[in-house]
């Protein structure tokens, strides 16, 4: 496995909670869940930057595309 | 990550997987992405080619003479040049790249050993394809668009 | 990563030392384009004029320096298996993303690890060498694959748990050799079979213990 480092990080009492909930929900650790969301916002970023859309589809084959920041 | 090295798990593996075809879904479900690439590789190799030619003239070499400065064949360069159908060695497109000082993935892409789904990339490629006119001595647009297509292969 | 692994050398009936690695490049891709493709596209054709359509590798087009630019992606891993100075197997597999939720109603939305492409060298697969009048090389290369992505599971917090979409051609490997739980055909993905490990499947793979 790659060296790690480690980081302090402040949270919100809202983004704590958020934080608890997911991770009970996906049965990972906060910290894992949180390395996870990095991943996926940088896969989301690399393909916005190579001129794709994210798209979210409804039940309907409707398509909704994600504002991402 | 510790594999298994008990012999008798692997013995069992073997066993069980011999006959059996291992794959996934992603393997088949990607190659209808695949037959929309093919009519794009034209402007990619077109581009290596220019980007190959404006480099040797900017430096002011034959092409025996670039081709000892890069330490590859001749023929494979003559190949980039004359035949877009022609797949170079990866060890030569490599020693390119270091030669021009851009990442080698980029000019995998463009030599058509490895394919890339990026529109910009696609683009830019097209563009500077477009740009190069085969002259002796390179105008200085040739010039400006040599310099820029390699700032750009350089930063992305 | 670079991890010693035994693979068992056919020839021999020995096990012999092999190498597990995730620093995949993309001139390990252009290897299988060079190496592995035109034996792939040999054994299809051969397997054609047999009248054998229900084995011809549906992914014998199938390009890998296509994923190229997904190399740097840190929701992707990849992983690579070398013998005697040849690619044996390669496979990516995914820690984060749209299929990277269990579907199992006991573990349903859990994280887990999808394996998104696996693939075995030609020549260690025995419905191919066997249409081109040879026999495979090395094995188990695709058992070695699913356990690097079950360890990779454990490493990243997912207690094992892997999931994955599979051919029909491919279905008696995920569901026989490697004894995962088939869920379902998805409709979304051309109604795959989707199927997945629960942490005690996971371990039982691990470690060789039967259910």
């Amino acid at each position: 496995m790659a060296d790690k480092r480690t980081m302090t990080l402040n949270l919100t009492d809202q983004e704590m909670r958020l934080l608890d909930d997911l991770s009970a929900r996906k049965d990972v650790s906060k910290t894992a869940l949180l390395r996870q969301a990095l991943r996926l916002y940088q896969m989301v970023e690399t393909r916005l930057s190579r001129g794709e859309k994210l798209f979210f589809e409804d039940e309907e084959k409707k398509k909704a595309e994600l504002m991402v920041v | 990550m510790k594999p298994n090295s008990d012999r008798e798990w692997l013995k069992r593996q073997a066993a069980l997987e011999d006959n059996c075809f291992v794959s996934v879904g992603g393997l088949v479900l990607a190659i209808e992405d695949l037959e929309t690439q093919s009519q794009k590789l034209n402007a990619a190799r077109q581009a290596f080619a220019s980007l190959l030619n404006l480099t040797r003239r900017e430096y002011k070499l034959t092409w025996e003479q670039f081709s000892e400065k890069l330490d590859v064949d001749l023929a494979e360069l003559i190949g980039i040049d004359n035949d877009e159908n022609y797949k170079p060695a990866p060890r030569t497109v490599t020693k390119i790249a270091q030669f021009i000082h851009v990442p080698a993935e980029k000019l995998f892409v463009l030599s058509g050993l490895a394919r890339a789904r990026d529109i910009h990339f696609q683009e830019a490629a097209l563009r500077f394809a477009a740009r190069s006119q085969p002259v002796k001595e390179l105008t200085a647009e040739e010039h400006e668009a040599l310099k820029e297509y390699v700032k750009f292969l350089c930063e992305r | 990563m670079k991890t010693p692994i035994e693979i068992i050398d056919n020839k021999t009936g020995q096990p012999v030392e092999a190498e597990l690695f995730d620093e995949v490049t993309v001139e390990h891709f252009i290897e299988t384009q060079q190496e592995w493709r035109p034996m792939v596209l040999k054994a299809a054709r051969q397997l054609a004029a047999r009248g054998s359509h229900e084995l011809i590798p549906q992914h014998f087009h199938w390009d890998w320096t296509v994923k190229a630019p997904e190399l740097n992606v840190l929701a992707n891993t990849f992983y690579g298996i070398r013998y005697e100075n040849k690619l044996q197997g390669l496979m990516k597999i995914q820690i984060v993303g749209e299929f990277c939720r269990c579907r199992l109603p006991e573990q349903a939305d859990r994280s887990l690890v999808y394996v998104d492409y696996v693939e075995v060298a030609p020549w260690n697969l025995k419905v191919l060498m066997v249409a081109l009048g040879e026999k495979p090389l090395y094995s188990p290369i695709g058992s070695r694959l699913i356990e690097a992505a079950v360890l990779k599971s454990k490493e990243e917090d997912c207690k094992g748990r892997i999931g994955l979409h599979s051919l029909p051609i491919t279905e008696q490997f995920y569901r026989h050799a490697c004894r995962m739980t088939a869920v379902g055909r998805d409709s979304a993905k051309q109604n795959l079979l989707w199927l997945e490990y629960t942490p005690e499947q996971a371990e039982n793979f691990l470690t060789g213990v039967s259910p």
